[in-house]
Protein backbone atom coordinates (compact mmCIF):
# COMPACT_ATOMS: atom_id res chain seq x y z
CA UNK A 1 0.00 0.00 0.00
CA UNK A 2 0.87 3.90 -0.69
CA UNK A 3 1.09 6.59 1.73
CA UNK A 4 -0.91 8.18 -0.12
CA UNK A 5 -3.53 5.24 0.35
CA UNK A 6 -3.18 4.92 3.87
CA UNK A 7 -3.99 8.84 4.27
CA UNK A 8 -7.13 7.97 2.03
CA UNK A 9 -8.19 4.84 4.42
CA UNK A 10 -7.77 7.25 7.03
CA UNK A 11 -9.56 9.93 6.00
CA UNK A 12 -7.49 12.58 6.84
CA UNK A 13 -7.39 15.24 4.62
CA UNK A 14 -3.71 16.60 4.48
CA UNK A 15 -0.82 15.84 2.36
CA UNK A 16 2.02 14.23 3.25
CA UNK A 17 4.76 16.29 3.39
CA UNK A 18 7.46 14.12 1.91
CA UNK A 19 11.43 14.67 3.03
CA UNK A 20 14.98 13.37 3.34
CA UNK A 21 14.01 12.03 6.50
CA UNK A 22 10.24 10.35 5.45
CA UNK A 23 6.86 11.31 5.31
CA UNK A 24 5.37 13.45 7.83
CA UNK A 25 1.63 14.67 8.21
CA UNK A 26 -0.49 16.63 10.50
CA UNK A 27 -3.48 14.67 11.46
CA UNK A 28 -5.64 16.37 14.47
CA UNK A 29 -8.48 14.42 14.39
CA UNK A 30 -6.93 10.67 13.87
CA UNK A 31 -8.46 7.89 15.02
CA UNK A 32 -5.26 6.07 15.94
CA UNK A 33 -6.71 2.44 16.75
CA UNK A 34 -8.15 2.45 12.89
CA UNK A 35 -4.67 3.50 12.03
CA UNK A 36 -3.01 0.87 14.16
CA UNK A 37 -5.38 -1.83 12.56
CA UNK A 38 -4.20 -0.69 8.61
CA UNK A 39 -0.71 -0.64 9.25
CA UNK A 40 -0.98 -3.78 10.97
CA UNK A 41 -2.82 -5.47 7.92
CA UNK A 42 -0.31 -3.76 5.59
CA UNK A 43 2.44 -5.71 7.14
CA UNK A 44 3.96 -1.55 8.08
CA UNK A 45 6.61 -2.13 10.90
CA UNK A 46 6.10 -0.23 14.47
CA UNK A 47 8.91 1.87 15.12
CA UNK A 48 8.08 4.55 17.94
CA UNK A 49 6.06 6.73 19.47
CA UNK A 50 7.18 10.54 20.13
CA UNK A 51 5.43 12.45 23.02
CA UNK A 52 5.82 16.31 22.89
CA UNK A 53 4.28 18.53 25.28
CA UNK A 54 2.06 21.44 23.61
CA UNK A 55 2.79 25.12 25.08
CA UNK A 56 -0.55 25.77 26.62
CA UNK A 57 -1.53 22.04 27.19
CA UNK A 58 -1.99 19.10 25.74
CA UNK A 59 0.42 16.72 23.72
CA UNK A 60 1.35 16.34 20.26
CA UNK A 61 1.99 12.65 19.68
CA UNK A 62 3.95 11.34 16.91
CA UNK A 63 3.92 7.59 15.77
CA UNK A 64 6.71 6.48 13.60
CA UNK A 65 5.88 3.37 11.48
CA UNK A 66 8.30 1.79 9.09
CA UNK A 67 6.52 0.98 5.39
CA UNK A 68 8.98 -0.78 3.28
CA UNK A 69 11.77 1.44 4.28
CA UNK A 70 10.01 4.38 4.33
CA UNK A 71 9.45 5.96 7.56
CA UNK A 72 5.89 7.38 8.27
CA UNK A 73 5.65 9.91 11.01
CA UNK A 74 2.10 10.53 11.66
CA UNK A 75 1.15 12.91 14.38
CA UNK A 76 -1.83 14.31 16.14
CA UNK A 77 -2.76 16.37 19.13
CA UNK A 78 -4.34 15.42 22.60
CA UNK A 79 -5.29 18.66 24.39
CA UNK A 80 -6.10 16.26 27.67
CA UNK A 81 -3.86 13.49 28.74
CA UNK A 82 -5.20 10.75 27.28
CA UNK A 83 -5.63 9.22 24.52
CA UNK A 84 -6.68 5.59 23.06
CA UNK A 85 -3.49 2.93 23.53
CA UNK A 86 -2.84 0.86 20.49
CA UNK A 87 -0.87 -2.18 22.23
CA UNK A 88 -3.81 -4.60 22.04
CA UNK A 89 -3.21 -4.21 18.39
CA UNK A 90 0.59 -3.83 18.06
CA UNK A 91 1.98 -5.37 21.62
CA UNK A 92 5.34 -3.53 20.29
CA UNK A 93 3.34 -0.27 21.40
CA UNK A 94 3.00 -1.18 25.32
CA UNK A 95 6.49 -0.26 26.12
CA UNK A 96 6.17 3.26 24.08
CA UNK A 97 3.17 3.55 26.02
CA UNK A 98 3.90 2.68 29.59
CA UNK A 99 7.32 5.36 29.01
CA UNK A 100 4.64 8.09 28.03
CA UNK A 101 2.58 7.72 31.12
CA UNK A 102 6.26 7.35 33.15
CA UNK A 103 7.34 11.11 31.32
CA UNK A 104 4.17 13.02 30.76
CA UNK A 105 1.30 11.51 32.60
CA UNK A 106 -0.51 9.96 29.79
CA UNK A 107 -3.02 8.10 30.11
CA UNK A 108 -3.78 5.72 27.33
CA UNK A 109 -7.62 4.22 27.45
CA UNK A 110 -8.45 0.41 26.60
CA UNK A 111 -5.82 -0.95 28.95
CA UNK A 112 -5.87 -3.25 31.79
CA UNK A 113 -3.22 -2.08 33.37
CA UNK A 114 -0.34 0.70 32.62
CA UNK A 115 2.43 0.03 35.00
CA UNK A 116 5.75 1.98 35.36
CA UNK A 117 8.69 1.06 32.86
CA UNK A 118 11.22 3.07 34.39
CA UNK A 119 10.48 4.37 37.40
CA UNK A 120 9.21 2.89 40.48
CA UNK A 121 5.81 1.76 40.69
CA UNK A 122 4.94 3.91 43.76
CA UNK A 123 6.59 6.62 41.96
CA UNK A 124 4.21 9.68 40.73
CA UNK A 125 3.99 9.61 37.15
CA UNK A 126 4.65 12.33 34.82
CA UNK A 127 8.67 12.75 35.68
CA UNK A 128 8.99 14.94 32.77
CA UNK A 129 6.31 17.03 32.76
CA UNK A 130 7.12 17.79 36.66
CA UNK A 131 10.21 18.55 36.05
CA UNK A 132 9.64 20.69 33.46
CA UNK A 133 7.86 22.52 35.84
CA UNK A 134 10.59 24.14 37.84
CA UNK A 135 11.82 25.51 34.89
CA UNK A 136 14.29 24.76 31.72
CA UNK A 137 17.47 25.08 33.91
CA UNK A 138 16.24 22.85 36.90
CA UNK A 139 18.67 20.77 38.25
CA UNK A 140 17.80 17.13 37.88
CA UNK A 141 18.12 16.51 41.45
CA UNK A 142 15.13 18.39 41.78
CA UNK A 143 12.52 16.53 40.62
CA UNK A 144 13.69 14.05 43.73
CA UNK A 145 13.11 16.67 45.85
CA UNK A 146 9.78 17.34 44.38
CA UNK A 147 8.80 13.26 45.14
CA UNK A 148 9.75 13.59 48.50
CA UNK A 149 7.64 16.90 49.38
CA UNK A 150 4.84 14.42 48.09
CA UNK A 151 5.77 11.79 50.90
CA UNK A 152 7.71 9.39 48.48
CA UNK A 153 10.32 7.90 48.77
CA UNK A 154 13.46 9.82 47.73
CA UNK A 155 15.92 8.51 45.43
CA UNK A 156 18.15 6.01 45.81
CA UNK A 157 15.64 3.13 46.65
CA UNK A 158 14.70 0.30 44.21
CA UNK A 159 13.12 1.30 40.76
CA UNK B 1 1.30 -23.73 43.53
CA UNK B 2 3.49 -22.52 41.00
CA UNK B 3 6.68 -21.19 41.96
CA UNK B 4 7.48 -17.82 41.04
CA UNK B 5 11.92 -17.25 40.30
CA UNK B 6 13.17 -14.15 40.43
CA UNK B 7 15.96 -13.67 38.12
CA UNK B 8 17.77 -10.38 39.05
CA UNK B 9 17.98 -7.20 39.44
CA UNK B 10 21.47 -8.27 39.80
CA UNK B 11 23.15 -10.82 37.97
CA UNK B 12 26.57 -12.93 38.70
CA UNK B 13 27.50 -12.85 35.29
CA UNK B 14 26.03 -9.80 33.94
CA UNK B 15 27.00 -5.98 34.96
CA UNK B 16 23.73 -4.79 34.00
CA UNK B 17 20.53 -4.91 36.08
CA UNK B 18 17.08 -6.17 35.07
CA UNK B 19 14.67 -8.56 36.48
CA UNK B 20 12.79 -11.36 35.47
CA UNK B 21 10.58 -13.38 37.17
CA UNK B 22 9.24 -16.90 35.79
CA UNK B 23 6.21 -18.56 36.56
CA UNK B 24 7.20 -22.12 36.64
CA UNK B 25 5.57 -25.60 36.41
CA UNK B 26 8.63 -27.66 37.22
CA UNK B 27 11.79 -27.13 35.34
CA UNK B 28 9.39 -25.43 32.86
CA UNK B 29 8.57 -21.90 31.75
CA UNK B 30 5.04 -20.59 31.60
CA UNK B 31 5.21 -17.15 31.97
CA UNK B 32 7.68 -14.61 32.71
CA UNK B 33 7.51 -10.82 33.70
CA UNK B 34 10.11 -8.14 32.98
CA UNK B 35 11.08 -5.63 35.02
CA UNK B 36 13.93 -2.40 33.58
CA UNK B 37 14.50 0.99 34.77
CA UNK B 38 17.45 0.29 36.89
CA UNK B 39 19.59 2.32 35.19
CA UNK B 40 17.46 4.97 34.22
CA UNK B 41 19.27 8.05 33.53
CA UNK B 42 16.61 10.05 31.64
CA UNK B 43 18.89 11.06 29.18
CA UNK B 44 15.91 12.11 26.64
CA UNK B 45 15.61 14.76 29.43
CA UNK B 46 19.12 15.90 29.85
CA UNK B 47 19.61 16.20 26.27
CA UNK B 48 16.60 19.21 25.96
CA UNK B 49 19.19 21.00 29.19
CA UNK B 50 22.64 20.38 27.10
CA UNK B 51 23.53 22.11 24.27
CA UNK B 52 24.52 20.28 21.25
CA UNK B 53 28.04 20.00 21.66
CA UNK B 54 27.58 18.61 25.25
CA UNK B 55 24.52 15.92 23.60
CA UNK B 56 27.00 14.53 21.57
CA UNK B 57 29.35 13.54 24.57
CA UNK B 58 26.08 12.62 26.33
CA UNK B 59 24.21 10.56 23.72
CA UNK B 60 27.86 8.34 22.70
CA UNK B 61 27.33 7.38 27.16
CA UNK B 62 23.80 5.59 25.95
CA UNK B 63 25.30 2.41 25.80
CA UNK B 64 29.01 1.29 26.47
CA UNK B 65 29.28 -1.11 23.26
CA UNK B 66 27.34 1.06 20.52
CA UNK B 67 28.23 4.07 21.66
CA UNK B 68 29.36 4.97 17.80
CA UNK B 69 25.76 4.48 16.31
CA UNK B 70 24.48 7.07 18.93
CA UNK B 71 26.54 10.03 18.01
CA UNK B 72 25.97 8.81 14.21
CA UNK B 73 22.31 8.71 14.46
CA UNK B 74 22.29 12.42 16.48
CA UNK B 75 24.35 14.15 13.78
CA UNK B 76 22.23 12.62 11.16
CA UNK B 77 19.16 13.92 12.51
CA UNK B 78 20.87 17.57 12.80
CA UNK B 79 22.42 17.41 9.22
CA UNK B 80 19.08 16.65 8.36
CA UNK B 81 17.24 19.46 10.46
CA UNK B 82 20.42 21.80 8.68
CA UNK B 83 20.67 20.12 5.12
CA UNK B 84 23.59 19.31 5.32
CA UNK B 85 25.57 16.99 2.68
CA UNK B 86 28.67 15.00 4.56
CA UNK B 87 31.93 15.02 2.22
CA UNK B 88 32.48 11.64 0.66
CA UNK B 89 35.64 11.12 2.67
CA UNK B 90 34.07 11.06 5.98
CA UNK B 91 31.22 8.99 5.07
CA UNK B 92 33.34 5.85 4.14
CA UNK B 93 34.93 7.10 7.36
CA UNK B 94 31.81 7.00 9.36
CA UNK B 95 30.93 3.17 7.30
CA UNK B 96 34.14 2.16 8.30
CA UNK B 97 34.21 3.03 12.34
CA UNK B 98 30.15 1.81 12.17
CA UNK B 99 31.20 -2.04 10.88
CA UNK B 100 33.98 -2.28 12.75
CA UNK B 101 31.68 -1.36 16.21
CA UNK B 102 29.17 -4.07 14.97
CA UNK B 103 32.17 -6.41 14.43
CA UNK B 104 33.11 -5.40 18.24
CA UNK B 105 29.71 -6.25 19.70
CA UNK B 106 28.86 -9.08 17.57
CA UNK B 107 32.45 -10.56 18.46
CA UNK B 108 31.51 -9.90 22.30
CA UNK B 109 28.65 -11.20 22.13
CA UNK B 110 29.58 -14.66 20.47
CA UNK B 111 31.85 -14.95 22.89
CA UNK B 112 29.50 -14.57 25.68
CA UNK B 113 27.26 -17.23 23.66
CA UNK B 114 29.52 -19.59 23.38
CA UNK B 115 30.10 -19.43 27.53
CA UNK B 116 26.84 -19.46 28.17
CA UNK B 117 26.59 -22.64 26.07
CA UNK B 118 29.60 -24.12 28.07
CA UNK B 119 32.28 -24.10 24.96
CA UNK B 120 34.97 -22.62 26.37
CA UNK B 121 37.51 -22.48 23.74
CA UNK B 122 35.08 -20.91 21.42
CA UNK B 123 34.78 -18.10 23.75
CA UNK B 124 38.53 -17.57 23.94
CA UNK B 125 38.98 -18.04 20.15
CA UNK B 126 36.06 -14.89 19.53
CA UNK B 127 37.87 -12.92 22.31
CA UNK B 128 40.77 -12.90 20.79
CA UNK B 129 39.51 -11.79 17.16
CA UNK B 130 37.18 -9.37 19.00
CA UNK B 131 41.04 -7.91 20.63
CA UNK B 132 41.98 -7.79 16.80
CA UNK B 133 38.63 -5.18 15.86
CA UNK B 134 39.50 -2.80 19.86
CA UNK B 135 42.82 -2.44 18.17
CA UNK B 136 41.56 -1.66 14.97
CA UNK B 137 39.32 1.09 16.59
CA UNK B 138 42.31 2.17 18.98
CA UNK B 139 44.31 2.94 16.20
CA UNK B 140 41.71 5.16 14.02
CA UNK B 141 40.07 7.01 17.38
CA UNK B 142 42.53 6.41 19.98
CA UNK B 143 40.11 4.69 22.23
CA UNK B 144 38.91 1.54 22.54
CA UNK B 145 34.93 2.54 23.26
CA UNK B 146 33.28 5.66 22.85
CA UNK B 147 35.35 6.67 20.07
CA UNK B 148 34.09 10.49 19.30
CA UNK B 149 34.33 10.13 15.75
CA UNK B 150 31.28 11.32 14.51
CA UNK B 151 30.47 15.05 14.43
CA UNK B 152 27.52 16.72 13.11
CA UNK B 153 28.76 17.40 9.71
CA UNK B 154 31.39 14.90 9.57
CA UNK B 155 34.22 13.13 11.58
CA UNK B 156 36.62 14.18 13.76
CA UNK B 157 39.69 12.03 12.87
CA UNK B 158 40.80 10.97 8.99
CA UNK B 159 42.11 7.30 8.91
CA UNK B 160 45.48 7.50 8.46
CA UNK B 161 46.34 3.73 7.95
CA UNK B 162 43.81 2.49 5.59
CA UNK B 163 46.13 -0.85 4.36
CA UNK B 164 46.07 -1.41 8.22
CA UNK B 165 42.27 -1.36 8.35
CA UNK B 166 41.33 -3.35 5.26
CA UNK B 167 44.07 -6.11 6.40
CA UNK B 168 42.65 -6.45 9.85
CA UNK B 169 39.20 -6.75 8.97
CA UNK B 170 40.36 -9.65 5.85
CA UNK B 171 41.91 -11.61 8.50
CA UNK B 172 39.12 -11.39 10.79
CA UNK B 173 36.74 -12.67 7.79
CA UNK B 174 39.04 -15.38 7.05
CA UNK B 175 39.00 -16.42 10.77
CA UNK B 176 35.20 -16.26 10.58
CA UNK B 177 34.85 -18.23 7.69
CA UNK B 178 37.44 -20.83 8.61
CA UNK B 179 37.22 -21.43 12.37
CA UNK B 180 33.70 -19.94 13.68
CA UNK B 181 31.15 -20.04 11.54
CA UNK B 182 31.67 -23.64 11.08
CA UNK B 183 31.70 -24.74 14.28
CA UNK B 184 28.65 -22.39 15.49
CA UNK B 185 26.66 -23.97 12.15
CA UNK B 186 27.91 -27.20 12.59
CA UNK B 187 29.00 -28.46 16.08
CA UNK B 188 26.57 -31.25 17.61
CA UNK B 189 27.39 -29.61 20.63
CA UNK B 190 25.79 -25.53 19.46
CA UNK B 191 23.67 -27.31 17.70
CA UNK B 192 22.07 -29.73 21.12
CA UNK B 193 22.44 -26.62 23.06
CA UNK B 194 20.44 -23.72 20.57
CA UNK B 195 18.35 -25.59 17.62
CA UNK B 196 14.72 -25.49 18.32
CA UNK B 197 15.34 -23.14 21.53
CA UNK B 198 13.81 -19.98 22.64
CA UNK B 199 11.60 -19.47 19.35
CA UNK B 200 10.45 -16.52 18.55
CA UNK B 201 7.86 -16.97 15.03
CA UNK B 202 7.71 -14.69 12.44
CA UNK B 203 4.25 -13.10 13.28
CA UNK B 204 5.52 -12.75 16.92
CA UNK B 205 8.57 -10.89 15.98
CA UNK B 206 6.50 -8.31 13.50
CA UNK B 207 3.96 -7.85 16.01
CA UNK B 208 6.27 -6.93 19.05
CA UNK B 209 8.47 -4.77 16.85
CA UNK B 210 11.49 -6.88 17.16
CA UNK B 211 14.47 -5.67 15.74
CA UNK B 212 17.96 -6.48 13.90
CA UNK B 213 19.26 -9.82 14.25
CA UNK B 214 16.50 -11.11 16.60
CA UNK B 215 14.17 -10.02 13.32
CA UNK B 216 15.88 -11.13 11.07
CA UNK B 217 16.51 -14.79 12.47
CA UNK B 218 12.68 -14.21 12.60
CA UNK B 219 12.60 -14.43 9.13
CA UNK B 220 12.40 -11.18 8.66
CA UNK B 221 14.70 -9.38 6.28
CA UNK B 222 14.58 -5.63 7.41
CA UNK B 223 18.15 -3.69 7.58
CA UNK B 224 18.15 0.12 7.72
CA UNK B 225 21.24 -0.14 5.35
CA UNK B 226 19.11 -1.94 2.72
CA UNK B 227 15.58 -0.50 3.24
CA UNK B 228 16.82 3.29 3.51
CA UNK B 229 20.40 3.34 2.74
CA UNK B 230 22.64 6.06 4.61
CA UNK B 231 26.20 7.33 3.79
CA UNK B 232 27.40 5.12 0.83
CA UNK B 233 25.44 1.53 1.69
CA UNK B 234 23.64 2.21 -1.62
CA UNK B 235 27.08 1.81 -3.61
CA UNK B 236 27.94 -1.64 -1.47
CA UNK B 237 27.55 -5.00 -1.96
CA UNK B 238 26.79 -6.87 0.58
CA UNK B 239 23.92 -9.52 1.62
CA UNK B 240 21.67 -9.11 4.78
CA UNK B 241 21.52 -12.74 6.29
CA UNK B 242 17.98 -14.13 7.03
CA UNK B 243 16.66 -17.03 8.69
CA UNK B 244 13.43 -18.81 9.37
CA UNK B 245 13.37 -20.82 12.12
CA UNK B 246 13.49 -17.97 14.96
CA UNK B 247 15.67 -19.89 17.49
CA UNK B 248 18.52 -18.86 19.28
CA UNK B 249 20.68 -21.15 16.76
CA UNK B 250 19.53 -18.72 14.36
CA UNK B 251 19.72 -15.59 15.94
CA UNK B 252 23.68 -17.27 16.61
CA UNK B 253 24.08 -17.95 13.04
CA UNK B 254 22.58 -14.55 11.62
CA UNK B 255 25.46 -12.67 13.95
CA UNK B 256 27.80 -14.92 12.55
CA UNK B 257 27.37 -13.94 8.93
CA UNK B 258 26.76 -10.40 9.68
CA UNK B 259 30.63 -10.58 11.28
CA UNK B 260 31.71 -11.70 7.85
CA UNK B 261 29.72 -8.74 5.54
CA UNK B 262 30.55 -6.62 7.84
CA UNK B 263 34.58 -7.26 6.93
CA UNK B 264 33.15 -7.00 3.58
CA UNK B 265 31.55 -3.57 4.11
CA UNK B 266 35.23 -2.02 5.62
CA UNK B 267 37.20 -3.47 2.72
CA UNK B 268 35.03 -1.90 0.25
CA UNK B 269 34.59 1.05 2.45
CA UNK B 270 38.34 1.20 2.37
CA UNK B 271 39.11 0.45 -0.68
CA UNK B 272 36.76 3.24 -2.43
CA UNK B 273 37.86 5.56 -0.21
CA UNK B 274 38.07 9.57 -1.73
CA UNK B 275 40.82 11.73 -1.20
CA UNK B 276 38.85 15.12 0.09
CA UNK B 277 37.79 16.95 3.68
CA UNK B 278 36.06 14.64 6.41
CA UNK B 279 33.65 17.71 7.79
CA UNK B 280 31.84 19.81 6.21
CA UNK B 281 32.28 22.85 8.71
CA UNK B 282 30.36 24.18 11.59
CA UNK B 283 26.52 24.48 11.24
CA UNK B 284 25.23 24.45 15.00
CA UNK B 285 22.98 26.31 15.99
CA UNK B 286 20.67 24.05 14.02
CA UNK B 287 17.60 25.47 11.64
CA UNK B 288 14.33 25.08 13.36
CA UNK B 289 12.57 22.46 12.73
CA UNK B 290 12.18 18.72 13.47
CA UNK B 291 13.83 15.70 11.85
CA UNK B 292 14.12 12.18 12.21
CA UNK B 293 17.22 9.93 11.49
CA UNK B 294 17.53 5.96 11.63
CA UNK B 295 21.01 3.98 12.03
CA UNK B 296 21.41 -0.07 11.83
CA UNK B 297 22.79 -0.61 15.05
CA UNK B 298 24.73 -3.77 15.81
CA UNK B 299 21.37 -4.77 17.03
CA UNK B 300 19.26 -3.17 15.21
CA UNK B 301 17.39 0.01 14.41
CA UNK B 302 18.42 3.05 16.54
CA UNK B 303 16.17 5.63 16.11
CA UNK B 304 16.54 9.37 17.15
CA UNK B 305 13.51 12.12 17.01
CA UNK B 306 15.59 15.84 17.27
CA UNK B 307 13.14 19.10 17.15
CA UNK B 308 15.03 22.84 17.44
CA UNK B 309 13.61 25.77 18.23
CA UNK B 310 16.64 27.57 16.27
CA UNK B 311 18.44 27.55 19.67
CA UNK B 312 21.83 25.80 20.64
CA UNK B 313 19.35 23.54 23.16
CA UNK B 314 17.23 21.22 21.46
CA UNK B 315 13.64 21.23 22.26
CA UNK B 316 12.67 17.31 22.43
CA UNK B 317 15.24 14.38 21.63
CA UNK B 318 13.55 11.01 21.75
CA UNK B 319 15.84 8.02 21.68
CA UNK B 320 14.78 4.23 20.61
CA UNK B 321 17.03 1.35 21.04
CA UNK B 322 17.06 -1.74 19.27
CA UNK B 323 17.14 -3.61 22.79
CA UNK B 324 14.02 -1.39 24.09
CA UNK B 325 12.08 -3.14 21.46
CA UNK B 326 14.00 -6.45 21.46
CA UNK B 327 13.85 -7.07 25.60
CA UNK B 328 9.84 -8.04 25.40
CA UNK B 329 9.96 -10.66 23.08
CA UNK B 330 12.16 -12.59 25.56
CA UNK B 331 8.83 -13.52 27.56
CA UNK B 332 7.39 -15.14 24.05
CA UNK B 333 10.74 -16.81 23.87
CA UNK B 334 11.19 -18.60 27.17
CA UNK B 335 7.48 -19.59 27.28
CA UNK B 336 7.45 -23.60 27.94
CA UNK B 337 10.96 -23.46 27.71
CA UNK B 338 13.02 -25.32 30.49
CA UNK B 339 14.33 -22.69 33.45
CA UNK B 340 18.07 -23.83 32.02
CA UNK B 341 17.74 -22.59 29.09
CA UNK B 342 16.41 -18.93 30.19
CA UNK B 343 19.98 -17.38 30.44
CA UNK B 344 20.90 -18.50 26.94
CA UNK B 345 17.51 -17.32 25.31
CA UNK B 346 17.91 -14.30 27.10
CA UNK B 347 21.26 -13.76 26.25
CA UNK B 348 20.63 -14.40 22.65
CA UNK B 349 18.82 -11.39 21.62
CA UNK B 350 22.00 -9.69 22.77
CA UNK B 351 20.57 -7.51 25.35
CA UNK B 352 21.87 -3.81 26.08
CA UNK B 353 19.98 -2.54 29.49
CA UNK B 354 22.09 0.73 29.50
CA UNK B 355 20.59 1.31 26.27
CA UNK B 356 17.35 0.59 27.62
CA UNK B 357 16.88 2.67 30.47
CA UNK B 358 18.57 5.92 28.87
Amino acid sequence: MEPETILESLRVTAAWEVRGDGHWVEAPDLDVRAMARLLLSVEARWVTLTVSPVPGGGFRLLYHWDLAGRLLNIATTVPEGLTQSIADIWPAADWAEREARDYYALEFAGRDELPALMLRPEDEPGLFSRTRELGHDADPADAARVDASRGRRDAGGEP
Amino acid sequence: MSPVIPVGPYHPALEEPYKIELDCDGEAVREAHITVGFNFRAIEWLAERKNYTQDLALVERVCGICSNVHTLTFSRALEQLAGVEVPARAQHIRVVVHEAERLHSHLLWAGIAAEVIGFQTLFMTCFALREKVMDLLEAVSGNRVNYAMNKPGGVTRDIVDPGMVAATAQAIRTAMEREIIPVFTTDRTVRARCAGVGVLTRDEALAWGALGPVARASGLPQDIRKAAPYEIYDRLDFEVPVRPEGDVLARIVVRALEIVESCRIIEQAVDGMPAGPIDAGDFIPVPAGEACARIEGPRGEVFYYVASDGSDVPLRVRIRTPTFQNMPTVALMVREQTLADVPLIQASIDPCYSCTDR
